[in-house]
């Protein structure tokens, strides 16, 4: 696939747009799933547990990056989305089974499900991790 | 193919960039200096036709077109278009947003053809449809839709009253796990025996990708979420018949294996020679025996607002599985 070229395609993030959240901040509720790929309800957003370690976010953002063919340096933080990134359905479920076999455990499809950001699977790994 | 222009060109008002009235047309249609030139209608497809349209995000490289399907967008999916990390992300998402309205509004379901005053909701389960204005007299259209894309392929089917999925991938798509044990995880027996009777692994990853998109049209056509229907509980099958002309496609879930599930219709296209395409549509209705119709599908390439290319019938489009008549 041949890439656009860089001149004739301006970055969209130059047109300044009034009020511009990046989609980390939009949190509350489900976002409008465009693609409809992972659909996630608003109640399994409430979940009460602790953030995850550091390390374990690390390590997700480094499944991540790998998974999606991401240059070493590139910013994953636990407020990435995966979508963001460029994840489709397929890479998410391919980073959720490369996080089964890093740290040992099962994810169920209903929970993988809910997974939007980084920190949402590093404090699901948690959560799993504890449960053993 | 047919090649038709989806605008019918029109000259710039006011002043313009080109003072000698002949070279005013020399490069009109790309003149995007005034608003996009509004759209050509298109009719709505009949009960029993599917709608493919698609865009090649590497065809459109004019940055103030893109600038200007922005300006088609709400802020809220502005936003979101810019939340994607890169370019090419971004560029995909922005087209997937650009083909959805411009295709509804060409419809002209309501009778005018804004692409900016289309609304959209989510159903209970979070499938995205059309919101429409309630307005005195106006019966909303039974009209379906479903958008899939990657970053070098946008695409929307449309039906009128049978609930569709699509799902399109590259065809050389790589998973980086390893096939089989990635399907033995997620996938079911039967498909994870199917992958596995394939002794060419080029082969197997290419059955791969086409079990993949098929099984995730599937989902997106019942509209019910990914949690209702996971991955595990539902077989592709896919019967290569000597005798049939294309491979026949059906759906069985678990829970009720003697009944191959009759309700729903599948089609696998190969798109330019480089990606899949996965249809899934509700049956409307049988022909003798509980046998199907086949799907009567059009498929354009367009660019919206610029132009439309009628591929359907031609090798930019070639069924490679299901029972489809292209018009």
């Amino acid at each position: 696939m041949a890439a656009a070229s860089a001149s004739s395609f301006t970055s969209l993030k130059s047109r300044p747009a009034p009020g511009l959240a990046t989609i980390a901040a939009v949190k509350s509720g489900a976002p409008l799933s465009f693609s409809f790929r992972r659909p996630v309800p608003a109640v399994s957003r409430l979940r009460i547990s602790c953030a995850a370690k550091p390390e374990t976010v690390e390590k997700v953002a480094k499944i991540v990056k790998k998974q999606l063919a991401l240059p070493a340096e590139t910013p994953v933080t636990g407020d990435s989305k995966f979508a963001a990134l460029g994840a489709d359905s397929l890479d998410t479920v391919e980073i959720v089974m490369g996080l089964e076999e890093e740290f040992h455990i099962s994810v169920e499809e209903d929970s993988a499900q809910s997974i939007a950001t980084v920190q949402d699977a590093a404090d699901l790994i948690e959560e799993l991790v504890q449960k053993k | 193919h047919r090649r038709l222009p989806a605008v019918i060109p029109t000259p710039p008002v006011s002043a313009s960039p080109f003072p000698n009235p002949k070279s005013q047309y020399c490069c009109l249609s790309r003149n995007f200096s005034a608003a996009l030139t509004p759209l050509l209608p298109v009719q709505l497809p009949s009960r029993m036709e599917t709608h493919l349209w698609y865009v090649v995000p590497d065809e459109v490289k004019s940055a103030p077109l893109l600038s200007k399907y922005m300006e088609l967008l709400p802020q809220s999916e502005r936003d979101h278009v810019l939340g994607f990390r890169g370019d090419q992300l971004q560029k995909s998402a922005l087209l997937a947003r650009t083909l959805v309205r411009t295709t509804i509004a060409r419809y002209q379901v309501d009778g005018h053809l804004d692409p900016r005053s289309l609304r959209f909701k989510r159903n209970i389960h979070g499938k995205p449809e059309v919101e429409w204005e309630t307005k005195d007299g106006f019966c909303p259209p039974p009209l379906q839709f479903n958008i899939s894309h990657t970053s070098s392929l946008v695409a929307c089917g449309v039906t009128m009253n049978s609930l569709i999925g699509i799902d399109v991938e590259e065809k050389r798509r790589r998973t980086k796990n390893n096939i089989l044990a990635f399907a033995k995880r997620y996938f079911t027996a039967h498909e994870v025996e199917h992958l596995n009777a394939i002794p060419d692994s080029e082969l197997q990853q290419q059955e791969f990708i086409k079990l993949w998109t098929l099984k995730e049209a599937y989902v997106k056509a019942l509209g019910k979420g990914f949690s209702s229907s996971p991955f595990n509980t539902f077989t592709i099958r896919v019967n290569t018949a000597a005798q049939q002309a294309s491979s026949g496609i059906a759906v069985e879930t678990l829970d009720s294996p003697q009944n191959l599930t009759n309700n729903w219709q599948f089609a696998l296209l190969e798109l330019m020679g480089s990606h899949y395409v996965a249809i899934c549509l509700e049956r409307q209705e049988t022909g003798g025996a509980g046998k199907a119709f086949p799907i009567k599908l059009t498929a354009r390439k367009t660019i919206p607002s610029v132009e439309d290319e009628l591929v359907s019938g031609t090798n930019a489009v070639v069924t490679i599985g299901g029972s489809v008549t292209q018009f």
